[in-house]
């Protein structure tokens, strides 16, 4: 397992290093209120690494300890790649509109949010939507409110609320703004190992990067 | 990762969900960590109520492992009551001090708080509360002026 596939950045990790990777995406999945970048490698990698497993175990059949370790294993890798997959389908689900417009207005290199799969899911569920909407409600209403604008209408993620992080990699003099009108900017030293309570905006970059974990 | 050698009668570290397991279908007796006894929880017990601040636990799981262990493994482990009585009210006195931090953080409405000796249990007992809270004085607070950013629909 752990193979990369030709990509420009060859990150060849152990299996250890690859669940801990699917962990710390999960995790930021989780306690982000909007849908982060999509990791295709990290969850090509692992479907791989646990196909490879239930291959192995379906090939050793004699000695019930190890056979059941395995599986056990097997199950708590699966449970954290589905719970990740499923946070990311409910955001796309609760942001649709705005997931969609982020997506098609992404500049070249930029990386996407959403994977193929999600993308063509998302779509599908817009449409859905307007086509509910049109025969439940809108068909029903004078011929010049018969639009909805979903942008408007549907609310955003709101990146003002509060996390909380641990520091992976240390950083130094983030801004972070008042709260009130009477108090003013100041900058803190995010150092390695620390755990903070913060707005979300301020440390969505580091959260992309890897800096800081959520928790 | 990798795991073992499991040789009978010699102690071996394995992750906890695989320990508890074990000892469920009776395979291995649990060794507690150090930390697990009388003297040194006291200790703990004792300057976490002195001080106003948060005394770093022994291990950053000190609650998950003592609720696991207790339940799954206290024949393995000696004076078991005492021990869950201190950690109780070890917690217990942190997750007040936790409480009074809180309640500062949103009277003063700061914008940023670091909390290096809480463990997660902690920060996820009061966590959901408190980030709910705050989101709500934001949107109490933002909406008492009309901005560019307020979202409504025009007709």
């Amino acid at each position: 397992g752990g193979d990369s596939d030709g990509g420009s950045e060859e990150l060849v990790l152990t299996p250890a290093q690859l669940i801990r990777s699917l962990e710390q995406a999960w995790l930021n999945e989780k306690f982000a209120p909007e849908l982060l970048e999509s990791k295709p490698e990290i969850i090509e990698c692992v479907v791989e690494q646990l196909d490879h497993m239930e291959a192995n175990l379906k090939r050793a059949k004699r000695g019930d300890l190890k056979v059941s370790i395995h599986r056990m294993e097997i199950e708590r890798i699966r449970y954290v790649l589905s719970s990740y997959l499923r946070c990311r389908l409910v955001k796309i689900e609760k942001f649709f509109p705005h997931v969609l417009e982020k997506e098609k207005s992404r500049a070249e290199g930029e990386p996407s949010i959403l994977s193929p799969e999600e993308f063509a899911f998302a779509k599908e569920y817009m449409a859905n939507t307007e086509i509910y909407l049109k025969n439940v409600a809108l068909k029903h209403m004078p011929p010049n409110l018969q639009k909805v604008a979903l942008l408007k209408s549907v609310p955003r993620p709101n990146l003002d609320s509060f996390v909380f992080l641990r520091v992976l990699e240390r950083q130094e003099n983030i801004l972070v703004e008042p709260e009130t009108d009477e108090q003013r900017e100041y900058a803190i030293d995010l150092e390695e190992g620390s755990q903070h309570l913060i707005r979300y905006k301020t440390v969505a970059p580091l959260v992309a990067s890897g800096a800081v974990q959520l928790i | 990762g990798d795991l073992g050698p499991f040789n009978p009668g010699l102690p071996v570290e394995v992750p906890v969900w695989l320990a508890i397991n074990l000892k469920q279908r009776q395979k291995c007796r649990l060794i507690p960590p150090e930390w697990m006894d009388v003297e040194k929880l006291e200790e703990i017990r004792d300057q976490e109520r002195k001080e106003d601040t948060f005394t770093p636990m022994p291990s950053p799981y000190y609650m998950e492992l003592t609720k696991l262990l207790l339940n799954y493994a206290s024949d393995n482990i000696p004076k078991a009551d005492e021990i869950r009585t201190l950690v109780k009210e070890t917690w217990d006195t942190r997750i007040a001090k936790l409480r009074l931090s809180a309640d500062s953080f949103v009277r003063q409405q700061e914008a940023h708080a670091k909390l290096d000796n809480l463990t997660l249990m902690e920060i996820n007992t009061t966590g959901t509360f408190l980030t709910q809270a705050l989101d709500h004085m934001y949107k109490l607070r933002t909406n008492l002026q009309p901005s560019e950013s307020a979202h409504s629909q025009d007709f």
